[in-house]
């Protein structure tokens, strides 16, 4: 089948050592996802890393939850300008969803449980974002602010809370879904990280 | 921070702030002839009028009757069609009258961020969900519907507002209070009042007096309340219990002196047996029932909800004003502080617009009355009537150029530069261009400014095919034209140096020629400073256009001297205006 299309970016080259990794058997992990640093990177149970995704764990731990998905051209673990090294650099919690290239700086920077990180965001060094936020696209997070649950940050960093009676268990069952449907089409090649 | 490069423009005047011309029409197709004083005058393009009157030729019109050019401003505008921007449904203007000027269908706006709103089912629990494991069977829907916006997540959930279908979301909102209380609208109620007197008796009367006033006096209630009670006093002159009128026939609270103030105006006699009977005073209302609306002043709960809410809580004036008439909130204490009470927005109408000549009520513009298209059926724009001018500066190779700067360079003072302007021609036919300019631009800091060449001829605009075969004819064609000022582009690489009097380069219908400018020096001797945009190099250019247009036979707007009145006969026309031409910034030292 010659019906695959090719990428015109040429192939990414994983220089350096690998990371020590953590995953769960049940992740699915894109063949050119590309995992950096030094420090242990965790990736829980059902979680999907798109092609392209970028994961450093240069300054410091980075642990991602259940049911995560990190969408092409994001970076989680970010050298940031603050560039300090801390134990545990990010931490995404359950059910996150980073999209297309956003970037989430290093240094103990937080990600609540059922967040949503909008196309092109920006979350600062040691951002903590509260449960069940959504960040709509390229909003800025500054470094170190604090966004409590049911968030909603928009149009250039304003906020308001999302007052919807709470259907969690709405939205997780419609990510598990869309996991379900991204691991048939990303091929997982978590053995090239091991 | 780096200034913004200066780009060079044309700005065309619009004959309609010479109010002369307007006020007589028939200069306008011979506008050499009458007021010599003012076509001696020159434009200055600083003047505070010429603000209004100075527009980018693609915002001109170009009336044919009248053979002018049209600016925003002067049109007259006629509406075509109402419509949704965001449904495409054009609204009948009978219905605009009765409904408002906003969507009546589905379409909202979010009032937090003013995103689409849409409708969703409203989402409900499962308790039994599993978190982690496969997906139960889709449930059937059981809730109402909300309105939802999917950028910021407001429902209209918050302000407790569900409705029970999906569709006439308009309808079902105006009978919902916040809070999903429902209200009676105007109809309704005037129904069921009408229902009650029919019955007759005390009984339900007093029935609806209770309802009366448990109802939440909002906007349109009170309304209606004191139009019925002013209503029956008019009608009921007799009525005698006045506590509050005390300048009895001379106020203007008695029926009496209203009907004689009428009278004044109507003409009827002032003694008339009607007016004389009518002495009752009109009272005003004392009870709730009749639109008597207590102010309330305790505004405690209010400010202490202030005091728990956070800033972004409050409502932005822009928010506040983007909120619909809501007839339903209280009047007085009635609008919102809090973005917790704010309604969805309806999607204000929008409209296509016919233009109109002011002088010949000629249509100039008319868009198609369907609403998808955005196609027009007529669109007399100036830019296919009238040559456009483009501006670029001439740079010189070789140690002669004096001028060789990058367009983006400031000007710098007394330092003369050359700019090419390129006329192109879009008409059908040759025009033969005019050119002036006062030698040194209006304002406090004169430039000098010369045209090297006045007056040409623009070929016409032909069909682009023809030309590229007749190429070979091209050597012809210029010898034919050589006897004036017509040349082609001088040799490359020899030439190169400005001759008075001869066109830079022509084209298939464009011709260029050079401005030579001598910016002038930007020094006060007072020390004072610069007003605004004085450093712009603006040069105002007087063009006048002739050309031969086939004879239309309706308006005989022939010049004299141009020959005969035949159909066949060709006819002379001619446009003038004034145009600013910017050319760029003197640097300021």
């Amino acid at each position: 089948m010659s019906s695959k299309r090719h990428s015109i970016v040429p192939p990414v080259s994983q220089s350096g050592p690998k990371p020590p990794v953590q995953f769960s058997s049940s992740i699915t992990i894109a063949d050119s996802a590309i995992l950096t640093g030094a420090n242990l990177i965790t990736i829980s149970t059902e979680s999907v890393i798109h092609p392209r995704a970028k994961i450093e764990s240069l300054a410091g731990r980075i642990n991602i939850g259940r049911r995560c998905v990190v969408q092409e051209r994001a970076t989680i673990g970010a050298v940031g300008s603050a560039g300090k090294i801390t134990e545990a650099a990010v931490t995404l919690g359950d059910y996150v969803t980073v999209e297309v290239a956003v970037s989430i700086e290093a240094g103990d920077t937080i990600i609540g449980e059922g967040t949503t990180i909008g196309v092109g965001s920006r979350v600062g060094a040691g951002a903590v974002i509260g449960k069940h936020c959504t960040i709509t696209p390229h909003s800025d997070i500054k470094a170190g602010v604090r966004i409590p649950d049911y968030s909603v940050v928009y149009s250039n960093g304003t906020r308001r809370v999302d007052k919807r009676p709470v259907a969690e268990q709405l939205k997780y069952k419609g990510l598990a879904r869309q996991i379900d449907v991204l691991r048939r089409m990303i091929p997982s090649n978590p053995a090239k990280f091991m | 921070m780096a200034p913004l490069p200066f780009s060079p423009y044309t700005f065309i005047q619009c004959p309609c702030s010479d109010s002369t011309l307007l006020a007589r029409p028939a200069d306008a197709k011979s506008p050499t002839g009458a007021d010599a004083e003012e076509d001696e005058r020159t434009f200055d393009p600083r003047a505070p009028r010429s603000n209004y009157s100075l527009y980018p030729l693609e915002y001109l019109l170009y009336c044919e009757d009248c053979h002018q050019i049209r600016c925003p401003r002067c049109v007259s505008e006629e509406i075509a069609t109402y419509y949704c921007p965001s449904c495409l449904f054009e609204v009948p203007s009978s219905n605009l009258k009765s409904e408002g000027n906003r969507c009546t269908r589905s379409c909202f706006q979010c009032p937090i961020c003013i995103g689409p709103l849409s409708v969703t089912t409203q989402e409900t629990r499962h308790p039994d969900a599993n978190l982690l494991s496969a997906d139960n069977a889709a449930t059937p829907h059981s809730g109402g519907f909300s309105l939802t916006c999917s950028y910021c997540h407001w429902s209209s959930t918050e302000i407790g507002v569900d409705f029970d279908k999906p569709n006439g979301i308009h309808a079902q909102l105006a009978k919902i209070r916040n809070g999903g209380e429902s209200r009676l609208t105007a109809k309704e109620r005037k129904e069921r009042r009408k229902e009650l007197s029919h019955r007759g008796d005390s009984a339900a009367a007093a029935a609806a007096r209770e309802e009366i006033e448990e109802q939440v006096p909002d906007l349109e209630n009170q309304f209606a309340n004191l139009k019925s009670f002013y209503n029956s006093q008019l009608a009921d002159p007799t009525a005698a219990d006045n506590g509050l009128s005390t300048l009895g026939d001379l106020g203007f609270s008695s029926p009496s002196s209203l009907s004689r103030i009428m009278n004044l105006y109507t003409g009827g006699k002032i003694s008339d047996n009607k007016a004389k009977s009518r002495l009752g005073a009109i009272r005003e209302a004392l009870t709730p029932e009749e639109g008597l609306l207590v102010a309330n002043l305790d505004e405690a709960a209010l400010i202490s909800q202030l005091h728990q809410s956070e800033h972004c809580d409050t409502a932005s004036m822009a928010q506040i004003t983007s909120q619909p008439p809501n007839l339903g909130e209280p009047a007085l204490h009635g609008a919102s502080r809090f973005t917790s009470s704010l309604r969805p927005i309806p999607h204000l109408l929008r409209t296509k617009r016919s233009k109109r000549c002011p002088v010949c009520r000629h249509i100039i513009s008319k868009p198609e009355p369907k609403v998808q298209t955005t196609r027009f059926r007529i669109r007399l724009v100036a830019g296919s009537y009238i040559p456009s001018i483009s501006i670029k500066p001439l740079t010189l190779p070789g140690p002669s150029g004096s001028s060789s700067s990058n367009p983006s360079d400031l000007l710098i003072s007394l330092k003369p530069v050359h700019y090419l302007l390129t006329f192109k021609n879009p008409i059908f036919e040759t025009i033969k261009v005019t050119l002036a300019t006062p030698a040194a631009t209006p304002g406090r800091f004169p430039s000098k400014v010369t045209v090297l060449c006045p007056q040409f001829d623009i070929d016409a605009n032909t069909d682009v095919w023809d030309e590229a075969l007749k190429d070979n004819d091209r050597s012809d064609k210029s010898s034919r034209n050589s006897g004036g000022t017509t040349r082609q582009r001088r040799g490359t690489e020899a030439g190169y140096q400005l001759e008075v009097g001869k066109i830079w380069e022509r084209g298939r219908n464009w011709v260029s020629i050079v401005v030579e400018v001598v910016p002038a020096s930007l020094r006060l001797e007072d020390g004072g400073m610069l007003r605004e945009d004085e450093d712009i190099l603006e040069i105002p250019m007087f063009v006048r256009i002739e050309w031969e247009a086939e004879n239309a036979g309706d308006d005989g707007g022939i010049v004299p001297g141009a020959g005969g009145k035949d159909k066949d006969q060709k006819e002379k026309r001619e446009l003038a205006y004034w145009c600013v031409l910017g050319l760029g910034k003197i640097k300021q030292n």
